[in-house]
């Protein structure tokens, strides 16, 4: 009746060299740190003494944002000093995962591992430091082991559970939360994008109508991308923010 | 008819899918048709379509993610964030420079509120004492001024009744002379002798009381 094909895996997610070693995703992580910095250099230009307008309005607003909507949830006040930080997480995974739904890029740069591996491998390693900073080597590994107010027989359960989750599954759940939620929604997009095509370029003619529905279905997905996108970079940044939080100041 | 493509890439199978063909053949219905994938993926325009799993982490975007973040985090620790940071921080010292400046001038200014009201009200009750003090001394004024008329109407008026009860004794003396002439008169005349002058005085005197009297 119509002609639907599905292509392979790889030909969705993998992409030729643009030019040796640089690829699509490769361009889209540095377009995500060429925009933030071009953003900041902007704003920083404007006179500071007039209400922020443009991209002053706008790099304020991040700033701000992950100071009050981020750190003073998750850190108080002693952890502004992180804002640099969160603020290039949040701002390069946004700037990744937003080409999903951009006309010609198509494609989130975090639908592809590597750049959620290596954010959650930094994340692993900057809040593991803190809480070895904090606390000392021995007290932060004993503070993650062996959380207090646990009944000691109960550690034999608790140690390797809270090795296991703290240490080894942290990075990966960091990794595989933003990975699988950005791959998902960009085969959604494929999905629903040759099911249109192939009922609008259908031979039966009663099936050209039907079209409308999957269609419609991608206008939908493309706005919620819109969101995922925004979520997905909030989620990784606050649960950064609440880790170091964790390992700086393991009472609260 | 429908065939099952398989795609393979060094002997593994790559994927699996139903084409539409345009074939009239139907001797065999669902055939499976095996295909191998050029290395090369050209049916994909800048897609690759063999290769390792796309899920695991290829180096070259590993290095220019990596690449990338670093590069932002390092700017943005040392030159963008404080630059901004320090516009914002500057700018909100202002604006609270400003609405402190502005509470201030609200505070003065209820002060100086407040101290036109009291003083508002000092003068008001030194008025209103004022205004008691003089109404008390009108009052006081009023009222000797009105005791003092009293008296001198009441004097007048003594000295009006003493007038009029001498002008009226003297009257009643001249009626009581004239009386007295005409009934000696009448009496000379009806009896052709002269009354007693002292008795006919004194009929005189006691009728005019009498009369008076009622």
């Amino acid at each position: 009746m119509f002609a639907f094909e599905f292509p392979p895996i790889n030909e969705i997610l993998r992409w030729q060299d643009i030019f040796p070693g640089f690829n699509k995703i490769a361009l889209i992580a540095v377009a995500a740190t060429v925009i933030s910095v071009s953003l900041f250099l902007i704003a920083a230009r404007q006179d500071y003494r007039e209400a922020p307008t443009g991209s002053r309005n706008l790099a304020e607003i991040s700033v701000e944002f992950i100071e009050e909507n981020i750190i003073m949830q998750t850190m108080g006040r002693d952890g502004l000093g992180w804002t640099p930080f969160l603020l290039s997480l949040f701002l390069f995974i946004y700037l990744c995962n937003v080409p999903g739904i951009i006309p010609i890029l198509q494609m989130p740069a975090t639908a592809r591992m590597a750049i959620p591996i290596f954010l959650a491998i930094v994340v692993w390693f900057v809040y593991n430091a803190t809480g070895i900073k904090h606390q000392g080597f021995f007290g932060y590994f004993k503070s993650v082991l062996f959380p207090p107010g646990v009944p000691k027989a109960l550690y034999v359960l608790v140690t390797p559970i809270e090795f296991i989750s703290t240490i080894v599954v942290r990075p990966f759940s960091l990794a595989v939360r933003l990975f699988a939620n950005m791959l998902a929604g960009h085969l959604l997009l494929v999905i629903f994008a040759l099911l249109s095509e192939a009922l609008f370029e259908a031979r039966d003619k009663v099936l050209i109508p039907l079209g409308i529905l999957p269609f419609g279905m991608l206008i939908f997905l493309t706005g919620f991308e819109v969101l995922v996108g925004f979520l997905q970079a909030f989620i990784f940044t606050i649960l950064t923010a609440v880790y170091i939080a964790g390992a700086a100041h393991p009472e609260h | 008819m429908q065939h099952a493509v398989a795609t393979l890439a060094g002997g593994n199978l790559v994927s699996l899918h139903w084409v539409e063909s345009e074939t009239t053949d139907t001797t065999m219905p669902g055939e499976m048709m095996m295909t191998t994938a050029t290395p090369t993926a050209a049916s994909a325009g800048v897609a690759e379509t063999t290769g390792p799993n796309p899920i695991s982490p290829e180096m070259k975007e590993l290095q220019w993610g990596a690449g990338s973040f670093i590069v932002l985090f390092i700017l943005m620790r040392l030159v963008l964030f404080p630059r901004l940071k320090k516009g914002m921080d500057a700018r909100y010292a202002g604006i609270r420079g400003d609405h402190e400046e502005a509470d201030a001038a609200k505070a003065g200014a209820r002060a100086d509120v407040v101290a036109y009201e009291t003083a508002l009200s000092e003068v008001r009750a030194q008025a209103a004492t004022r205004i008691d003090a003089a109404r008390q001394t009108l009052d006081n004024e009023r009222q000797s001024q009105l005791a003092s008329a009293n008296s001198r109407i009441a004097a007048r008026r003594a000295e009006a009744d003493a007038q009029a009860s001498a002008a009226k004794a003297a009257g009643r003396g001249q009626i009581s002379e004239a009386v007295i002439a005409i009934a000696t008169k009448a009496t000379q005349i009806a009896s052709g002798r002269t009354p007693d002058a002292a008795l006919v005085k004194q009929t005189v005197t006691t009728t005019m009381e009498s009369a008076g009297a009622q």
